[in-house]
């Protein structure tokens, strides 16, 4: 390992001990409270060890999915069980590290205010063993999607992934965090995007860890000129979880696109804050959040964009719906603009509520038991999201896994059609 | 069919319908008109089993039941069906998907197999035409971004699907230009049956003409004020309603 990067991995480390985790006191941290992963966790959360239960990571896997895969069990690159593709560079950050250490420092000193900003993220560049390390060259297509599965069996990993796409080069990739309920944990996962003039990426992020799992992710998005971002996040899975998502729209035509649906029970947590900056002229931002919210769960999303002075033109829609199937759940949601110019179109929205009474009437009068009604309506509130999903293999399993949570979904297969 | 004896009913505690009187024998075709606030959709919704209508008074029997005491997925599954003034909109449920889960629902409840995907899209398909619905509305969310027209065309074409033995059509032909209200017309009376009523609730006589009527009503203020045939619907349009009551003040 090289002075530097060991110099970045002290620095961080020193910025996580200083800082030590975002109290409920810190605006950003408002409604969720580290304090209570600590409290399950214990102090040293950030090295638990993982069971040493053998996990079995194809039962995890995303079924009839056709794609290059990358396997991280426990943190730890699987290359046996990975295929990879001969088009593009897609290593490990291990190898990386060993390897080509410069590069492997930009891959983690890159987020200099996400340093000082998160403990989190602090904690992450000085622990990060391993991860995805992709390069896509220039004009190039790739032929299949990169499935990227991480399974742990609790304890705690940190993961650092990160991708850098060509000019005019696309890619899909999906990232998926899965485990064993056999112990509790956390997982941090950082994953930095970069983006060059013209390029696209298709991301689905889904969170389904198991149920003592804590989840703390950000995912770090860097736009060039004409290039787009679409991000699918599904929050289905753990017991506290959080994830940052920041696009930074750099150069004009830059857009992205920010889908998420959370289905949260029980006492599940789950936290999406979003950042938009629109730092150039023309840029185009689609936000679309859902979130369905039974048991005593307790969901929150932040959807800040930020128009900055000279981007004109800007082009902003922010959606956020809620669905409250329990007199228990709760969700806090805030829209966040702050714009610094008058040329600008920003629309947002927010909706709070329960299942709408007249549909559900309606559903009746055709002849659907009350349960069957409400599990029709919430599967379509729900599946608004899932269906801009390009990919249906992930979609598929995506509505299978999202739906086997809530009470009352008898024939799926058959709604699925 | 229908009987109903003396219903009254509130809405948020307000009494719309003061003691209505109405049988309706297997096969009739009934007309239910008046002015607006007269308790025509709230007739229709009572009978549907919408909540928030309480009966305060009366009885309604259907085929020898109390209708009163059924959920309205019971009512549906007895094969009563209302063809709503203002279909909702269902975005991301599909209409054919509904409509399978409410034959099949109904066909459990009746002790019959359940249709299977090839038969039922059989049926549908079938159906679909008989309202010159266009096959591409079969598998879109149910009345999303419809027409009026081609939401009114859905609701005939649902009744069409599940076959009803009463079915009360709301308003069905309005907001409907000429040619839409001779499709809608056109489906109604294919589906007029020996085994089936139907109660028509309309404000306007136009529709009487494409779907001729057994029984004409007149409901004013709550109240059923003067029955006949279809001679009245023409005499309302031509003189109003006020005549009515004037006989019924005089009476």
């Amino acid at each position: 390992m090289s002075a530097s990067l060991q110099q970045i991995r002290h620095a961080a480390w020193q910025a996580f001990e200083a800082a030590g985790l975002p109290t409920t006191r810190d605006e950003d941290w408002k409604y969720t409270d580290l304090s209570r992963m600590q409290a399950l966790l214990g102090d040293q959360w950030w090295q638990l060890p993982a069971a040493d239960a053998a996990v079995d990571a194809a039962s995890f896997a995303i079924p009839g999915l056709d794609a290059y895969r990358l396997l991280f069990v426990n943190g730890h690159f699987d290359a046996a069980a990975s295929n990879l593709p001969a088009a593009i560079r897609v290593t490990s950050l291990a190898t990386l590290i060993q390897d080509e250490p410069a590069k492997a420092m930009e891959l983690i000193a890159n987020q200099p205010d996400a340093l000082l900003n998160s403990s989190i993220v602090a904690a992450n560049s000085a622990l990060a063993t391993d991860g995805a390390c992709i390069c896509v060259p220039e004009n190039t297509k790739l032929d299949k999607p990169l499935y990227i599965l991480y399974v742990n069996s609790g304890g705690t990993t940190h993961l650092r992934t990160g991708i850098d796409i060509g000019k005019q080069a696309s890619v899909e990739v999906i990232e998926h965090f899965a485990g064993s309920d056999v112990s509790t944990g956390v997982t941090t996962a950082v994953t930095a995007i970069r983006l060059r003039d013209g390029a696209h990426i298709e991301h689905s992020r889904l969170q389904m860890e198991a149920a003592k799992q804590c989840h703390l992710g950000r995912v770090e998005v860097n736009q060039q000129r004409d290039s787009s971002y679409t991000l699918h996040a599904t929050e289905l899975g753990g017991i506290i979880s959080r994830a940052d998502v920041v696009s930074r729209l750099q150069e004009p035509g830059a857009s992205c696109n920010l889908n998420g649906l959370f289905v949260a029970t029980n006492r599940q947590h789950m936290d999406h804050h979003t950042r938009i900056d629109h730092n150039a002229p023309h840029c185009i931002s689609r936000e679309n959040y859902r979130a369905v919210l039974d048991g005593r769960s307790h969901g929150v999303f932040n959807g800040k964009i930020v128009v900055a002075k000279g981007a004109v033109k800007t082009d902003s829609a922010q959606q956020n719906a809620n669905l409250l199937l329990s007199p228990h759940a709760e969700i806090d949601t805030k829209p966040e603009l702050e714009i610094y110019n008058d040329d600008v179109k920003c629309a947002h929205g927010v909706t709070v509520g329960q299942l709408d009474k007249n549909q559900l009437f309606y559903l009746k009068s055709r002849g659907l038991s009350g349960d069957e009604a409400k599990q029709m309506l919430t599967f379509a509130f729900a599946d608004e999201i899932l269906a801009r999903m390009g990919n249906q293999s992930v979609r598929r399993f995506v509505e299978k896994e999202a739906f086997a949570k809530l009470p009352n979904i008898t024939d799926l297969e058959e709604m699925l059609g | 069919m229908l009987k109903i004896e003396n219903l009254h009913a509130s809405v948020a505690g307000k009494e719309i319908l003061k003691g209505i009187n109405l049988t309706i024998g297997a096969g009739e075709i009934h007309a239910i008109m008046g002015p607006n606030g007269s308790g025509k959709s709230t007739l229709s919704n009572v009978i549907a089993g919408r909540d928030g209508y309480e009966v305060t008074q009366g009885t309604v029997t259907y085929k020898g039941h109390d209708l009163l005491a059924m959920e309205p997925e019971e009512r549906a599954w007895e094969g009563v069906f209302l063809a709503f003034q203002y279909p909702v909109e269902i975005p991301g449920v599909n209409n054919t998907y509904l409509l399978k889960a409410g034959v099949n629902a109904a066909r459990r409840h009746r002790g019959e197999q359940e249709l299977d995907a090839m038969e039922f899209m059989q049926l549908v398909r079938e159906k679909a035409k008989l309202v010159e619905l266009d096959q591409s509305f079969l598998s879109r969310g149910v009345n999303e971004g419809f027409s009026g027209g081609e939401k009114k065309r859905n609701e005939i074409f649902q009744m069409a699907v599940l076959e009803p033995s009463l079915a009360l059509l709301d308003e069905t032909d309005s907001g409907l230009d000429i040619d839409a209200l001779r499709i809608v017309a056109k489906g109604v009376n294919t589906l007029r049956a020996a085994d089936r009523s139907i109660i028509m609730i309309t404000h306007y006589q136009r529709l009487l003409d494409y779907i001729e009527p057994d029984v004409v009503h007149v409901l004013a203020d709550g109240k059923i004020l003067k029955t006949g045939d279809k001679s009245l619907a023409l005499e309302l349009e031509e003189r109003g309603y006020d005549w009515v009551r004037a006989e019924e003040a005089a009476a």
